[in-house]
């Protein structure tokens, strides 16, 4: 950092602007969490951004291996808090193949199921509060309401509203409630129907438009070199789903609804319509899910384990398409009732990195813009 | 998108119009209450009189948060000649609500059905250390546990439900068996029937 010293009488060379360094958080309300932004600023001009991250670190990875694989669970599924039950997902699948374990039909079902209810409710999470950022405060009371209704159905089944804490090794914790695919499927039916209020409301306002259109464009190259995932990448045209690409739960029996939308542009406004896209993808997957369910002769939900869980020796990886972009599990056991290893990879912290390349050029009024774009939850960087 | 410069405002503002015709749908939390499924995991409740400090729950809890005392009692042998039985007594049966990740597995794994799941949740306070709540608390919720929801109908019946048919099977076979050797047709139980 240049001193400048502005006196009587000074030289052409002393009237050079000093860069400035700007943090934004560790408590941003536009962070979500305590993301710490480092800018450094040519007048409003960014010249480079450092994401320093860390500030959230539970060092999960750590108390994995301390855990057996039910208590792995509580710990493994609040990394990123919007989509537990995806989170929960990646464990058991990791361990279901490590034990060569066979899950009943209706458990894959039923988890098929609970995963895309989960997607709708991180994505419906995002499409409110990105707006809210950006100084809309409207659109987060309709995201919200119908956030609720897909709450309330997820509450009946698992308990809970956050850590869902639904899935087991084997297959699901507790089978359905009487009459819970009706009002899952009313659910369904009632967030579909008010998926065009968001649309109206902020997908074609032209201030939303004029502030995200052309803003933050995310090359393809880009996404390669940093790994970015989800919907993000999609937006830019990486046509990459493992819903799709490497099938896992119910989705190889779904190809005929599972749409992989994708946007060429790889700007904000990319970003956002990509995402209510996959709110209505997410809802066919799901009514398609309880037509399922509802014709499957009965059976069991779980398989009864023994008293003491352990993986045989090995390594397995096992990854799932979470709201956010792909969530690896990456398990190593010796034989024990805990992992010797169990590495998280999670889409947040991937996504988070290509800001320093993003964001070096554009205004800090699109900062926020960029920021809020690239949706991510600060415990799913940090883990 | 559109044409005319402001459509898109406009429509929104149709939305935001078309929205305030309609009920609101919050509740006013502190005079409405909510109805929360029976699922909910609200707060632990524990039957006290099934808990037979077999320590379970504490140890199967990711973050340790059960606290339990106990002593050994000698139950004196109520026939002569036979032997002096201990039995554990509970002293002490405490969860701190505070470090509680509310994850269910003591719940889970509670071979006695000693801890239930309850969906009351107004007991926040200002200070930490009065989250943790002792055994007379534990108990007191208890009241408040619902029964659980019934299941799907494609689900697999219960355990306990199989086991009562199984029972009940096995007792009208040894029933129909015993009738020949003159005994009154109507037995004990009806047999094979709704366990």
């Amino acid at each position: 950092m240049t001193e400048a010293t502005v006196g009587v009488g000074i030289g052409a060379d002393q009237l050079d602007t000093t860069d400035m360094v700007l943090n934004i958080g560790p408590q941003h309300p536009s962070t979500h969490g305590v993301l710490r932004l480092r800018l450094v600023l040519d007048g409003e001009r960014i010249i480079t951004a450092e994401p320093i991250i860390g500030y959230m670190h539970r060092g999960a990875e750590k108390l994995f291996e301390v855990r057996d694989y039910r208590q792995i669970l509580v710990l493994a599924n609040r990394h990123d808090w919007l989509s537990a039950f995806a989170n929960e997902l990646g464990v058991v699948l990791a361990v279901e193949r490590m034990l060569g374990m066979e899950v009943p039909e209706r458990a894959v079902w039923a988890r098929t199921l609970l995963a895309e209810l989960n997607r709708v409710l991180s994505h419906l999470m995002f499409l409110g509060s990105y707006p809210l950022e950006l100084g809309a405060i409207t659109p987060i009371f309709h995201a919200f309401r119908d956030r609720e209704e897909i709450q309330a159905v997820m509450e009946e089944i698992s308990g809970g509203r956050m850590h869902f804490m639904f899935n087991r090794v084997g297959g699901l914790k507790e089978d359905l409630p009487a009459g819970w695919l009706g009002r899952a499927r009313a659910a369904v039916a009632g967030v579909r129907g008010r998926v065009p209020v968001l649309r109206d409301l902020v997908h074609g306002n032209e201030i939303f438009r004029a502030r995200t259109k052309g803003v933050g464009v995310l090359s393809r190259e880009t996404v390669h070199a940093y790994g970015v995932s989800g919907p993000i990448a999609r937006a830019s045209g990486v046509d990459f789903d493992l819903r799709r690409d490497e099938p896992y739960l119910a989705y190889g029996e779904l190809t005929d609804v599972l749409r992989v939308v994708t946007r060429e542009e790889g700007d904000c406004l990319a970003r956002f319509s990509c995402l209510i896209d996959q709110v209505e993808v997410s809802l066919d997957l799901a009514d398609a899910c309880l037509d399922r369910l509802e014709t499957l002769p009965p059976g069991p939900i779980n398989l009864r384990l023994p008293k003491v869980l352990k993986a045989p020796e090995g390594h397995t990886y096992a990854w799932t398409e979470n709201p956010l972009g792909v969530n690896g599990y990456y398990l190593v056991s010796r034989g024990e009732k805990t992992p010797w290893r169990l590495k998280l990879r999670s889409a947040s912290f991937n996504n988070v990195q290509v800001l320093s390349e993003l964001l070096p050029g554009t205004l800090v009024a699109d900062m926020v813009a960029i920021l809020g774009s690239m949706f991510f939850v600060v415990g799913d960087i940090d883990k | 998108m559109s044409r005319i410069p402001g459509a898109g405002l406009a429509k929104g503002l149709a939305v935001t119009l078309k929205t305030m015709t309609k009920r609101s749908v919050t509740q006013g939390y502190p005079e409405v209450l909510p109805e929360l499924p029976p699922r909910s995991r609200g707060v632990i409740a524990l039957f006290e009189e099934n808990c037979t400090v077999c320590m379970l729950c504490a140890r199967e809890c990711p973050d340790w948060c059960i606290y339990i005392d106990s002593h050994k009692e000698v139950v004196p042998a109520k026939e002569p000649g036979a032997r002096d039985r201990t039995r554990n007594v509970l002293d002490r049966f405490a969860i701190d609500f505070a470090l509680c990740m509310y994850c269910g597995i003591c719940v889970e794994v509670c071979p006695f059905d000693a801890l239930f799941w309850s969906p009351e949740f107004e007991y926040a306070t200002d200070d930490i250390q009065a989250l943790t709540h002792e055994k007379d608390t534990l108990r007191e919720w208890m009241w408040t546990v619902p029964a659980p929801p019934p299941l799907d109908e494609r689900a697999e019946e219960p355990k306990e439900l199989a086991m009562a048919r199984r029972n009940a099977a096995k007792l009208a076979k040894e029933l129909e068996q015993e009738q020949p050797q003159g005994r009154e047709p109507n037995g004990p139980a009806s047999p094979g029937g709704d366990a």
